[in-house]
């Protein structure tokens, strides 16, 4: 009888690049399960194994990109019962909003906190862009092959996009406001010059405002501008890490390393730990940048910093939505323009540009729809688009908070924002009937609103 | 030879795949434009001339101010020549006579935009703020089969048109 030797039973395996750890850890004991809670982990496309600390210090970039995240996350989320409850026809749209608000249980808050996010929203990507601007962080630091330029352009795209989310937005409850919001709006899509009739039939869907461009603003709404903006953001991050990081990164290369860097370490050598694959990505010569003393693991030390802003944004608009309600006006009525008829907050600037923009040359005139609607945000957006190229200021100015060789160029812009500052608050409180100027104390006149 | 053909037909799939993609994208725009307009008709039957009152009755539904001054009428559009919110009449504290179009006329009226602040004197003169144009005058006439007012919304007009009514 032959004995067979017992074999022992052999461990299948692992393919190259598969952890065998499905979950991975949020509080690694080491600087290997850190890196594991990386590599084996989604969050490998968007945050690198170890991150610089000076990337993650709140007074840099006051984190305002990871609020807006968290805000268009909020606003998916809340969107979602929304969605449910609202009904995108001219004869009920109203009422539905009206049953949200007052029916519905929970109704009038999960509204609040998808109103309240979207205004919020715009102001932290607004923010965010005023931000970036000014740290110079849409600049290429030391790094070879950076094109922080273009996550610029990107950027100012999904600024634009949110600005359309939340025009499309306030027109689904079919009131006064969204009714002459649309006729103005659209207005100022016909003055554009050739194409503008059809620009504004497109939109419409008809001629008049009707049920098709309630149906049309609603699926830009819910579908395809999210879709837009997910992809953009998806593509935003993304470019981050190509790029070697934030614009800090490249800053913090030219400190002087806090320890005695060894000499093997000052030779050329990539941003791989920083997240970019070894050879792809930008070349620097790593000084005081990945070294122990000036980097931490991205897990937990990031991702609690991100956990916590997120967390932070909800719990703070949850609470804002229960205390600030959200109005409602009468409803859509094609018969009675409101007196005066106002745009919400971020728009006020643009009706004041309209307003004061007509241009008369002798009999010759100029509509200010065409000059304030869409030639001045025309040429501030593409200012603001091209600007990284115009931009000749050294490399050394990128990721840092007013730099002097960038100081006229912030105030420059500074000024711009403040103009356009006023002008909203002009809008928001000394504008009265008939869109006359009153003081913000002083009483508006009574102004039937029938005839 | 054979080279030349699977180059050929390389071409030709990636060129008809090309071809769809484009097809599709063009298609889906196009639908989007209307064929058909279900837009309200631009010629409206207003009432009997006679039931008008005189001076100015406002129109909502048609967006117009209907003017009579004894068996003379005339229309003006209410839509703002700026970005189309609907101006607001406001009566003046006393009728101002002005030569319009030749004819004297008796404007009792001035109208008022509450979106922008454009000014319109009471014959649609643009006065103030940012309204590029006057605002329209549009065709009135006397439907034949009843004798109501008609009014004619995509007909502009003269700011010399009267409608005299037997």
């Amino acid at each position: 009888m032959a004995v067979l030797p017992t074999v022992p039973p052999e461990a299948p395996r692992t393919a190259p690049g598969v952890h065998l750890r499905r979950l991975w850890s949020v509080r690694p004991a080491s600087d290997r399960e850190a890196g594991d809670a990386i590599v084996a982990n989604f969050i490998l496309h968007w945050f690198p194994a170890r991150s610089l600390k000076e990337s993650m210090e709140w007074r840099y970039s006051l984190w305002l990109g990871t609020i807006s995240t968290a805000l268009l996350a909020l606003l998916v989320a809340s969107g979602i019962p929304l969605l449910f409850l609202h009904i995108p026809s001219v004869e009920r749209a109203y009422g539905s909003v009206k049953d949200i608000e007052n029916v519905v249980t929970f109704g009038s808050w999960m509204r609040a906190v998808h109103r309240l996010g979207a205004h919020l929203m715009v102001a932290t990507v607004f923010l965010h862009l005023v931000r970036v601007f000014l740290t110079g962080a849409y600049k290429n630091g030391v790094g070879r092959g950076q094109n922080r330029e273009w996550n610029w352009v990107i950027g100012v795209v999904m600024f634009l996009v949110t600005l359309f989310l939340s025009f499309t937005g306030y027109l689904l409850p079919w009131d006064q406001l969204a009714y002459w919001a649309v006729t103005v709006g659209t207005n100022i899509a016909s003055a554009v010059p050739l194409v503008g009739a059809q620009m504004r039939e497109l939109l419409l869907g008809g001629r008049a405002i009707d049920q098709p461009t309630l149906t049309r603003f609603h699926v830009l709404h819910v579908i395809v501008l999210p879709g837009v903006l997910g992809v953009l953001f998806a593509y935003h991050m993304w470019r981050i890490r190509k790029d070697g990081g934030l614009a800090r990164a490249d800053h913090a290369t030219r400190l002087p390393a806090p320890a005695e860097v060894p000499a093997e370490r000052t030779r050329t050598k990539t941003y791989s730990l920083l997240g970019v694959a070894r050879g792809q990505g930008p070349l620097i010569r790593a000084s005081s940048v990945e070294r122990p003393e000036t980097t931490v693991s991205s897990v937990p030390e990031l991702t609690r910093r991100v956990a916590l802003v997120m967390l932070g944004t909800v719990a703070v608009i949850s609470i804002l939505a229960v205390f600030v309600p959200s109005p409602l006006e009468e409803p859509a009525n094609p018969l009675v323009t409101p007196n005066p008829a106002k745009a919400p907050w971020y728009f006020l600037w643009l009706q004041e540009i309209v307003t004061d923009t007509t241009i008369r040359i002798g009999s010759f005139t100029v509509n200010g729809a065409l000059v304030g609607g869409v030639i001045l945000p025309g040429l501030l957006v593409a200012l603001l688009v091209v600007w990284p190229w115009l931009d000749r200021s050294p490399a050394a100015a990128a990721g840092r908070w007013f730099p002097r060789s960038r100081r006229t160029q912030n105030a420059v812009f500074l000024v711009i924002v403040a103009i356009v500052l006023l002008l909203t608050i002009v809008g928001t409180f000394s504008r009265g009937p008939y869109w006359h100027l009153y003081w913000p104390w002083q009483a508006w006149p009574e102004m039937p609103t029938r005839f | 030879m054979t080279s030349d053909r699977r180059e050929f037909l390389k071409k030709l799939g990636i060129g008809v795949g090309l071809a769809s993609v484009a097809g599709q994208g063009l298609a889906s725009l196009r639908s989007l434009v209307p064929n058909v307009s279900y837009d309200a008709p631009t010629v409206v039957k207003l009432g009997i001339p006679a039931e008008f009152p005189e001076g100015m009755k406002f129109l909502p539904e048609q967006r117009l101010f209907v003017f009579r001054e004894g068996n003379v009428f005339h229309a003006i559009s209410a839509v703002c020549t700026h970005l189309g919110c609907t101006v607001r009449a406001e009566a003046l504290s006393s009728p101002v006579v002005k030569k319009v179009g030749g004819t004297e006329l008796r404007l009792t009226h001035r109208f008022l935009c509450p979106c922008h602040g454009s000014q319109y004197t009471g014959d649609g003169q643009n006065v103030a703020g940012p309204a590029p144009r006057p605002l329209e005058w549009w065709a009135l006439s006397i439907a034949p089969d009843d004798g109501q007012l008609v009014v004619d919304l995509a007909k502009p007009v003269e700011r010399s048109f009267r409608l005299t009514t037997a």
